[in-house]
């Protein structure tokens, strides 16, 4: 396996988004995410559970991958157990049609991309999901967005969306104050939303034992770029913290696959919000497949018109920039890890265990 | 396609409670109607992330809002006008928006013409009572050559058969194309290639661009039975979307013609009976391109002296 250190401070990598703002806005506008195929990622291509001695077929931009157990073991394999080597198997996987898999956070993390260069080191740091799994089948489940996965989480990173969208679970825009920030690197994206006297989430309200009217939010979107991963996490005051990992695997350029987990081992056994909120990715990402489905066709080809951005679009251009960068490098033959993604973000998305 | 008045809609059809998607081609439109009633089209994709704005609302001071982000547009000129979020009272610059067209309404039709700047059709007086919409799996062009070839595969008319014989083949008037063809009414009679006469007959005046027809349908006494407007618009993925509007007139007379008072007087068919079709033989429709060739070139000549 690679050793990331070797391959981190050799080159001279020129951060994307600091270039001349004019190349940075031509860069924004050239997005055709459609078009945008990162190897050498781990992609959390099932909930641990999900595999058992029975083969479930999963898929990474159409590349068959079947899952089953060997004793204790997941494997990954390009063909099915009972179809064996047939026809000729692909770069991505040993002698033995195997990808590489390791089990982390509850998830089959399976690698997509050149089997040598697969590290367990590029993992992503998930600080709220226990590394051995183990979370309760009711905080897990399965929803499908019919859009390319980028879209997917360009929508999620520009939570103004969710005032519009989904203000019947989690508010409306009313509010004092928004802030938003945005950090970066070349394999990760960070925002974080500050909300000043936010109008209370109707789930909190009705679920949650909120009683007030106003709440001061706090959230934070970190995207695992080439993992096509994402951390929702949420503190709300007064409010239960949100612990959201929400994973867009693209099963193909143009549908993707969410198997989520919300921990909602931080609230009250007695309070009905601990129940429901994992329910509520299935209402939400109805609401957000009936925008980004519309969407996704519209991303497919290069386009004359450029799209208008505002302030608040900060993280989803620098999204798409470093998306590209990604893109451009692995063009070049370049596909290493110039950070290290496993290691502990907590302090970065501002989780303090509780 | 690009200065031609499109009827895309019945007025009943837009409101201030939603926003409607048509489409005129490839080209997604969204209507809405504001509170003052001014019905406004902009083009169906917002700016900002490229959704449809359809999926909106309309507010309360008759701005369009997208359901996405909530970027908000006035309807006259597609400006942005508010990004809620930004709680801030800037002007946006002036590429801040949505391409508009150019809305005109009358008789109980919509149309959007794809140029903004185009003049005003001319107004339709009538309002015609009966109406509905259809979309039918058949393009636009092949649509026209159905209605003119053999309008039973169409529409229908109550207790009216439509015979292969016309009185006069497709022609030009006034800028129309135009052909008037021999009914029968149902039932058992003669058949029609025996008939020496016969009782009524529909003229379809159409306009060589749009395709919108004014359905004549008379007796034998030259007096009007029933008048339609039947508006093929083409749509997305090769489908026609077809608003059409009718009206019977009050003095009719002998039985039959009376008869078509009771029930459904005027229907369009939301389906093409595909086998039929493919093998109706074109005899109207024949000189159709031709026709509306010479037409198009004339007015552009027109136009450009
Ligand atoms: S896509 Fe319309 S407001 Fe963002
Ligand atoms: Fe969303």
């Amino acid at each position: 396996m690679l050793d990331v250190k070797d391959a981190a401070i050799t080159d001279d990598y020129i951060d994307p988004v600091t270039a001349d703002p004019r190349e940075f806005a031509a860069k924004v506008n050239a997005w055709v995410p459609h078009d945008i195929v990162l190897k050498d990622a781990w992609f959390p291509l099932a909930h641990s559970f999900a595999i058992t001695e029975k083969p479930v077929r999963r898929a990474i931009y159409s590349q068959p991958y079947f899952l089953w157990r060997e004793g204790k073991t997941a494997v990954a394999a390009e063909f099915h157990p009972s179809e064996g080597l047939q026809g000729g198997k692909s770069e991505f996987t040993d002698a033995a049609g195997r990808y590489p898999v390791i089990e982390k956070y509850g998830y089959a993390w399976c690698w997509f991309g050149n089997p040598a260069n697969a590290a367990p080191e590029h993992i992503p740091s998930l600080p709220y999901l226990p590394e051995d799994g183990g979370l309760p089948l009711h905080m897990l489940g399965t929803v499908r967005f019919d859009c390319t996965a980028p879209l997917s989480l360009e929508n999620l990173i520009d939570l103004t969306h969710a005032d519009f969208l989904h203000a019947d679970v989690v508010g409306d825009e009313k509010m004092d104050k928004e802030t938003v920030e945005v950090f970066h690197d070349s394999e990760t994206i960070t925002m974080v939303r500050t909300c000043v006297n936010k109008s209370v989430a109707p789930i909190m309200r009705r679920f949650g034992g909120v009683k007030v009217d106003v709440q001061q939010v706090r959230q934070v979107i970190r995207i695992y770029l080439r993992s096509h991963a994402a951390i929702a996490y949420g503190r709300f005051s007064p409010g239960d913290n949100v612990q959201l990992f929400h994973p867009c695997v693209p099963e193909t350029r143009d549908r993707t696959r969410l198997d989520y987990a919300i921990n909602t081992r931080n609230v009250k056994k007695t309070n009905l919000f601990r129940y429901l909120m994992p329910k509520a990715s299935y209402k939400v990402s109805r609401q957000d497949s009936y925008m980004t489905s519309p969407q996704s066709p519209r991303y497919m080809q290069p386009e004359k018109r450029k799209d208008l951005h505002s302030p608040l679009d900060e993280a989803g251009q620098k999204y798409r920039v470093l998306m590209l960068a990604l893109a451009e490098r692995q063009a070049r033959g370049d596909f290493a890890y110039h950070v290290n993604v496993s290691a502990d973000c907590s302090e970065i998305i501002g989780y303090d265990g509780k | 396609m690009a200065e031609a008045w499109w009827a895309v809609a019945r007025s009943e059809e837009v409101t201030s409670a939603k926003p409607i998607n048509v489409d005129i081609g490839d080209q997604p439109i969204v209507l809405w109607r504001d509170q003052q009633g001014a019905v406004h089209a902009l083009e169906d994709r917002c700016p900002h992330r490229r959704t449809p704005l359809s999926l909106g609302c309309v507010l309360g001071n008759g701005m369009i809002q997208c359901g996405y982000h909530g970027w908000t547009y006035d309807g006259a000129t597609g400006h942005l006008k508010d990004i809620p979020n930004l709680k801030s009272d800037v002007k946006f610059p002036a590429l801040y928006r949505a391409i508009p067209f150019a809305v005109a309404e009358s008789g109980g039709f919509v149309r959007v013409c794809l140029d903004a700047k185009a003049p005003a059709p001319l107004l339709v007086a009538k309002t015609l009572p009966l109406s509905g919409t259809v979309n039918v799996a058949l393009e636009h062009e092949h649509y026209i050559a159905a209605l003119f070839d053999d309008p039973s595969l169409v529409l229908a008319i109550k207790g009216v058969r439509f015979t292969p014989y016309l009185l006069a083949e497709l022609a030009e008037h006034e800028g129309k194309l135009v052909l008037e063809r021999s009914c029968q009414w149902a039932g058992f009679h003669w058949p029609s290639p025996f008939s020496s006469d016969f009782p009524i007959t529909l003229r379809i005046a159409t306009d060589p661009v749009t395709g919108e027809c004014d359905l004549l349908l008379r007796d034998d006494g030259f007096r009007p039975l029933l008048f339609a407007t039947l508006a093929p618009v083409p749509a997305a993925r090769g489908v026609t979307q077809i608003r059409w509007r009718a009206t019977l007139e009050d003095n009719r007379h002998g039985m039959r013609a009376k008869l078509l008072g009771a029930g459904t007087p005027f229907s369009v068919h939301s389906t093409i009976d595909g086998a039929a079709l493919r093998v109706l033989k074109p005899s109207a429709s024949i000189h159709a391109a031709t026709l509306r060739n010479e037409i198009t070139a004339r007015s552009a000549q027109t136009s450009a002296a």
